[in-house]
């Protein structure tokens, strides 16, 4: 048995649920991916797999719906709302993405459906939360991080602000962290004798929560802004990503063994005397010096790799780390050693190399699997509730 | 359940996880944060800290105390993260690496639930703090560990450290965060795969806490950082196996809409996000611009307008260039378009959406009289929740933990004291305040209702 064993969950929502809801999926639950006819649009977002048809072809569905279940209702046809109506009845959670109005497009009053099951659970995941001036207010991944404060911060002077993260949608899946989390806290309260409850989570809130470095708590007692400085921090140096033979490597040298360590490394590889002065070793002196320091840095990483210099550095007990891309984090020998990639064997993309498990844990186990196919439990789910 | 019945933090039955009993010892963001979050739904946290091996926002510090000699002694409760990320919590200062220290530890350990904490597994160990050892006094224990890398000791990185900032570049993000014509920016000014990991952690909890209370059985969590972060790329991993190609740095835009971007406003350095997530937003965002994208065929679909996106965003630019992003984010919503303005620093405090929906907390410390926090974004309609109290000064409630859960009395608290085993909060009633204190009851709502 694992923790949710015997909790259904019955999705209806993209993004900023998919993970969050995956995770109870590793954790016992069933969970329930209502999808259109059409599937869902998760399906469509690119990467898709060559070769391979769609709707089968979606590698962020892969990915985020593994150990879900596929269930299709056409919501814009009657008999299809009405078995949306009995599937959220059987659920003892409803995690939707819909908003006021969608919910009503597919004919779900969350509130009525709440007073008639008093034991179900409901997350409501909007871009803004459901109350407050700009409750129906649209959102995305690049709005939520815009109206957080961390947006303004991330890039370099003189261009546009830039995404954290980028494409990986990393504002969704906070939110959707937050929604399991809700959901778990929610399901514990009914289970001690509560009724079910509305979890309502904002991915606005979930980013404020997230960046307090871009916010109030440290702006209102330093009144130091912190606009976007490129990939460097303008504190001290080496702080940031620096050029290397075949990519970027991240110094932090910010403590001083850290400086004192760094500085050895840069004089006994590039033959620099002056970096070794003890001069140096005073932050304020370093901090005068950046452009100087970079230089130096520049040299010794310009002639190394990231693997070379990550090994060496952390050797030395500097904290450095590679700017890894996906490839160096598939070839990486210690995610390799530890066996944290698993062997997915899916109907359509055959047995395909995939991240493992989030967490490790005895005596229960993370619950690993596959996405479904489109509507592939549709007769399982549906026909048990007739 | 847990055998505590009186629980000094929470307030009524009604929080969530009232009764239950969390020993952390941590550092930063990654476990704390968790802390934060049990604590926010009832839970009585104990934060065990340590003089000598301190959480690092103990050292940080404030910027207007640093170097400040009479309050040198204060220091290390004036740091903004001190609350950011301990609000709510009990501070138990002992140092752990004396056998008395460890003793007084155990005698704690009996009445809690859960354990967590994200300092290396071998310096647990060293501690006498091991999964092993704690187990050994409360066998239901509920133990989650996130060290950077795991707890495998035969694994390559196992001592490696990974710091904060540090994390962003070897997990994926930083080389995906940027232009594609550019280095990788990077995503250093904020601590994402630190919260990301304790988000984790959370979740890991509570299930272990369900699975407890369904078989009566503890559990041990091992989350690596590392491993868990990485779990965020899936579909890129996936993209390496099958199609042997890699996705790449591609700015504010997404392959699967358009446009998407920042845009630049009236004054100076001030910006707009706005995505157009379907065909019906595009045509919409065209009437607010006062352009017919409706019938512009080439425009009708994503894949025509991913084509042409620097052309697309030249003439959205041109436009938003005589607003203030407020302005524009106003009229894109009106149509039912995503946009926000590029808020930053202050301006989320104010921000009317935040400020409604009570993000930010205040109340007081053993320090400070009022102190500001980021609240925890769950709502729940039928529970109670939220931080009544900031974050703990050093050893503020060293003395009753030891009473309370060791059964220590007062001549054997003073004598771990003097031996510096055990802190006590140093001189208690020297209050500080923050500059901003006077501002506080018109920035948060909450805080002047409680007044």
């Amino acid at each position: 048995m694992e923790p949710l064993s015997g909790i259904r969950v019955v999705e209806i929502a993209g993004l900023s649920t998919a993970y969050g809801m995956r995770m109870l999926a590793g954790l016992g639950a069933e969970v329930i991916k209502v999808e259109p006819p059409t599937g869902d649009q998760l399906r469509t977002f690119p990467p898709l797999a060559d070769g391979v048809d769609a709707p089968e072809n979606g590698l962020w569905f892969a990915h985020f719906a593994t150990g879900k279940k596929s269930v299709v209702i056409d919501t814009t046809t009657a008999v299809g709302r009405e078995q949306l109506q009995a599937l959220v009845a059987s659920a003892d959670v409803v995690a939707e993405d819909l908003g006021e109005a969608g919910l009503a497009d597919v004919g779900l009053d969350d509130a009525a459906l709440r007073a008639e099951h008093p034991g179900l659970t409901w997350a409501s995941v909007t871009p803004f939360g459901r109350t407050g001036p700009k409750k129906d207010w649209k959102g995305s991944n690049l709005v939520a991080w815009a109206a957080c404060g961390v947006l303004y911060t991330v890039g370099f002077p003189e261009r546009a602000p830039v995404l954290p993260g980028g494409v990986v949608q990393v504002a969704c899946h906070i939110t959707s962290l937050h929604a399991s989390i809700g959901v778990q806290l929610a399901l514990r309260a009914q289970r001690l004798g509560g009724p079910g409850q509305l979890v309502d989570v904002s991915m606005q809130d979930c980013c404020v929560a997230v960046a307090p470095e871009t916010g109030p708590p440290l702006f209102l007692d330093d009144t130091v802004h912190r606009p976007r400085s490129g990939n460097r921090r303008p504190i001290v140096r080496p702080f940031g990503i620096y050029p290397c033979a075949d990519g970027y490597i991240s110094f932090l040298a910010l403590l001083p063994a850290h400086w004192t360590a760094m500085a050895q490394w840069i004089h006994e590889a590039t033959g620099n005397e002056t970096v070794i002065e003890e001069v140096f070793n005073e932050i304020s002196v370093r901090s005068d010096t950046m452009d100087l320091i970079d230089g130096w840095t520049e040299e010794l990483s310009a002639t190394m790799t990231k693997r070379e210099l990550f090994l060496e550095g952390q050797r030395r007990g500097i904290p450095t780390t590679p700017v890894n891309t996906i490839a160096d984090l598939v070839a990486d020998e210690h995610l390799n050693g530890v066996d944290f990639w698993e062997d997915v064997d899916h109907p359509a993309l055959g047995t395909v190399q995939a991240t493992g498990a989030p967490m490790r844990a005895n005596p229960w186990h993370w619950l690993s699997g596959r996405a479904p196919l489109l509507g592939e439990h549709t007769d399982e789910v549906l026909g048990a509730l007739s | 359940m847990s055998d505590a019945t009186d629980e000094p933090n929470t307030k009524g039955p009604a929080k969530v996880l009232a009764g239950v009993r969390v020993f952390e010892v941590g550092t930063a963001i990654a476990s704390p944060a968790i802390g934060k979050y049990l604590a926010n739904f009832g839970a009585d946290v104990l934060k065990v800290e340590s003089r000598n091996n301190p959480d690092v926002v103990r050292a940080l510090g404030s910027a207007w105390a640093a170097g400040v000699e009479e309050l040198a002694p204060f220091f290390c409760d004036t740091g903004p993260y001190v609350t950011e990320m301990n609000a709510g919590k009990r501070s138990v200062a002992l140092d752990l690496k004396r056998p008395e220290a460890i003793e007084a530890a155990q005698a704690i350990l009996a009445h809690c639930d859960v354990f967590i904490t994200n300092i290396t597994t071998p310096a647990m160990a060293a501690l006498g703090l091991s999964y092993e050892a704690v187990k050994a006094v409360r066998p239901d224990i509920i133990y989650v560990a996130l060290p950077g890398f795991g707890s495998d000791p035969t694994s390559l990185y196992y001592e490696y450290v990974a710091w904060g900032p540090n994390q962003a570049p070897l997990v994926g993000l930083d080389n995906l965060t940027g232009y594609p014509d550019q280095e990788p920016a990077g995503v250093a000014s904020v601590a994402l795969p630190d919260y990301i990991s304790a988000l984790h952690g959370a979740i890991a909890v509570l299930a272990a806490l369900e699975y407890r209370d369904r078989t009566g059985e503890g559990s041990f969590v091992d989350i690596s950082q590392f491993e868990a972060n990485v779990n965020l790329l899936g579909p890129f991993v996936y993209e390496q196996a099958l199609n042997g190609t890699e996705t790449r740095r591609m700015g504010n835009r997404t392959p699967w809409s358009a446009p998407e971007g920042v845009y630049p406003c009236r004054d100076g350095d001030s910006w707009v996000a706005i995505s157009v997530t379907s065909d019906a937003a595009w045509c919409r965002l065209g009437r607010v611009i006062g352009a017919d994208w409706c019938s512009e065929a080439r425009y009708a679909t994503t894949e025509g307008r991913i084509a042409d996106h620097d052309l697309i965003d030249e003439e959205i630019a041109a436009w938003t260039r005589g607003y203030t992003p407020a302005e524009v984010a106003t009229m894109a919503q009106a149509q039912g378009v995503a946009a926000h303005a590029l808020i930053w620093s202050e301006h989320s405090i104010i921000d009317p959406q935040i400020r409604d929906r009570q993000m930010f907390h205040a109340g007081p410390s053993g320090r400070f009289d009022v102190d500001l926090w980021t609240g925890v974004p769950i709502t729940l309609s039928d529970s109670k929740s939220g931080l009544e109290r900031a974050g703990p000064a050093f050893g503020e409630h060293t003395a009753e933990v030891l009473t309370d859960l060791a059964g220590y009395d007062e001549e054997k608290i003073a004598q771990l004291a003097d031996a510096e085993v055990a802190y006590l909060q140093h001189e208690p009633d020297h209050r500080l305040t923050r500059p901003y204190a006077g501002y506080i009851p018109f920035l948060v709502p909450s805080y002047v209702e409680e007044i």
